[in-house]
């Protein structure tokens, strides 16, 4: 009866303020239902994929045995006994990963740090889309670039530097170090992009503050633009971190892909490579000790992820 | 009459094709504080950045005429405006607080200028946050984020980093319009004790205000500054029509 009545008072009286309550809590009420349910869809998916891994892969942790193939050193999953270590690998693409975000980090930086504040706007007007470009290069591009540029260079400083030494097993320049520099170009857009957005997004005032206390442009951008930039800067590095261990199909090209231990110039195999290059062949429990190793490279990127954010939130409680 | 601090001759500001500041001559006196009142755009905190050149880093823009500052002329080629800026301290409207400890903000000054001293920067950073009347509220907490203060507490705080490299003369670009009315009280009172040491120009919207903490007071409007003088005169007995319009609330 109420409702009837509030509906008619609506219609004979265009300037009231009174709700129509039901079809507004109906419209609402699907907005809502629409969003969370978009929401839940990631949630279902990041957890599907976790639990999924955790089934494959555990099963290989359970067989062989956790320390085994974590600690282990000899990997020879299709020998008469077999063997399923992968320490080499983890710290291969530790090693590896972290030499490219080393190089990468300071230059993506320095270029984000001109594109945001270019002194010169048409060089600018070129870096952009060049860095844009390189993002959308296919990674088994940069692979053969590799092969075809930086391995024979790479060969020419190792025959160099290991004239003397007769113990060295030559790679041919496939190794830790080209891999590492491939890594390192292909992550750098991602740095530049995140970082740029991050050093975009400082307050004006903070400049403002810098200049008008007597800070010289530089001082400005590197004691309070980045500073107040730093944990836009953290996610560029923790998505570059992501990328560069995930990478496979170029890194298969230019690192050699014996199990070593990370040295520069040995032939190396990171986790992912060894997923890309061996599931053709494999069967049975190497197959599964495959799958193992994509749950220990989740793990690894996850725990990268956290302890990174953490470090963040840490440095923004103490005043950061 | 003493000699003025800063004297302004014929300064002529453009950008592009607009000119915001058209032939403006005044002087400001020495430890006092002078207010800039006049409606919005009328040129009042493009006149107020003339004065630490910080309409530099605008684009386009082209200024004539002379500031001098002591004698010295700070628009000559031979200047550093990085000692002119040492000089001449800024506080701007929003409280612009460097996401940092309050101990950082307040030592990014001194830093800047090479001071490295642990001590020697103890000591500058209580007496910035004792000059600018924080201190007591923020002794316990200064290794914790600046960005946890209050609005008025935060403009206080950027009132003492500004203090903090020493400057002579504090350039306030409507440094209350942020905050609430009981912070607002706190930083005019801040103001008022500052010209014993520094000279200080403010510009304010706000009538009452001008006339609570100025000395001096001069009146803006579309690019001139039509009236100057002693803040009392200006608001009680201006001279110009315009300004009297503008003081008695008939238009901005």
């Amino acid at each position: 009866m109420r409702e009837g009545m509030k509906t008619k008072q609506n219609m004979l009286c265009p300037g009231s303020v009174m709700a129509d309550r039901k079809k507004k809590a109906v419209v609402e009420g699907i907005a809502q239902a629409v969003f969370g349910v978009c929401a839940s869809f990631v949630i279902l998916v990041t957890a599907s994929i976790t639990v999924y891994m955790i089934g494959k892969g555990a099963s290989a942790f359970w067989k062989v045995g956790v320390k085994e193939i974590l600690f282990g050193t000899v990997w020879k999953p299709t020998a008469e006994k077999p063997s399923y270590g992968i320490l080499y690998m983890i710290l291969t693409s530790a090693v590896g990963t972290g030499l490219a975000v080393l190089l990468s980090v300071p230059i993506g930086v320095l270029t984000a740090v001109f594109l945001a504040e270019a002194a010169d706007k048409r060089l600018a007007a070129v870096v952009k889309p060049a860095v844009e470009l390189l993002a959308g290069i296919p990674s088994v591009i940069y692979g053969l670039l590799g092969i075809s540029l930086l391995n024979p260079l790479m060969y020419r400083l190792e025959l160099a530097l290991f004239r003397d030494s007769p113990g060295h097993r030559f790679t041919g320049g496939a190794n830790l170090l080209s891999a590492a520099l491939v890594l390192a170009v292909m992550i750098l857009p991602t740095v530049i992009n995140i970082s740029e957005a991050a050093i975009r997004g400082v307050q004006p005032g903070v400049r403002a503050a810098s200049l008008a206390l007597g800070g010289s442009r530089i001082q400005t951008i590197f004691c309070a633009v980045l500073p107040a930039a730093k944990s836009g800067i953290v996610t560029a590095v923790v998505l570059g971190v992501g990328r560069a261990v995930g990478e496979a199909m170029a890194i298969t090209l230019v690192s050699g892909g014996c199990v070593n231990p990370p040295l520069p110039f040995y032939s190396v195999r990171f986790l992912a490579t060894a997923i890309v290059s061996e599931m053709g062949y494999s069967s049975g429990l190497h197959r599964q000790m495959l799958f193992a190793i994509g749950l220990a490279l989740l793990i690894f990127i996850m725990a990268v992820n956290t302890a990174l954010t953490k470090i963040v939130k840490k440095g923004a409680e103490n005043g950061g | 009459m003493e000699r003025s601090k800063i004297s302004v001759r014929n300064l002529e500001l453009s950008y592009g094709a607009a000119r915001a500041l058209k032939n403006v001559s005044m002087e400001i006196r020495g430890c006092a504080v002078t207010a800039l009142i006049g409606p919005s755009g009328c040129g009042k905190s493009t006149f107020l950045k003339c004065i630490n050149r910080m309409n530099d880093f605008v684009e386009g823009v082209r200024i004539r005429g002379s500031v001098f500052l002591d004698g010295e002329d700070i628009y000559d080629r031979r200047v550093d405006t990085t000692l002119l800026r040492k000089k001449v301290g800024m506080v701007f409207q929003q409280p612009n607080p460097f996401p940092m400890s309050i101990y950082d903000n307040i030592a990014y000054g001194p830093r800047l200028h090479g001071i490295r001293g642990r001590q020697e920067l103890d000591g500058i950073v209580e007496e910035a946050l004792k000059g600018a009347a924080i201190f007591e509220e923020t002794k316990d907490r200064l290794k914790k984020s600046a960005l946890g203060l209050s609005g008025g507490q935060q403009q206080r705080l950027c009132i003492a980093r500004a203090l903090a490299v020493r400057p002579e003369v504090l350039l306030m670009d409507e440094p209350t319009s942020a905050l609430d009315p009981v912070s607002t009280r706190k930083v005019e009172e801040l103001i008022r004790n500052l010209k014993k040491k520094y000279t200080v120009v403010i510009v304010t919207h706000n009538m009452q205000q001008a006339a609570r903490v100025c000395d001096d007071a001069a009146f803006f409007l579309a690019g001139e500054m039509v009236e100057s003088g002693p803040g009392d005169v200006l608001f009680s007995r201006p001279k110009d029509r315009r300004t009297r319009d503008y003081v008695a609330g008939r238009f901005g």
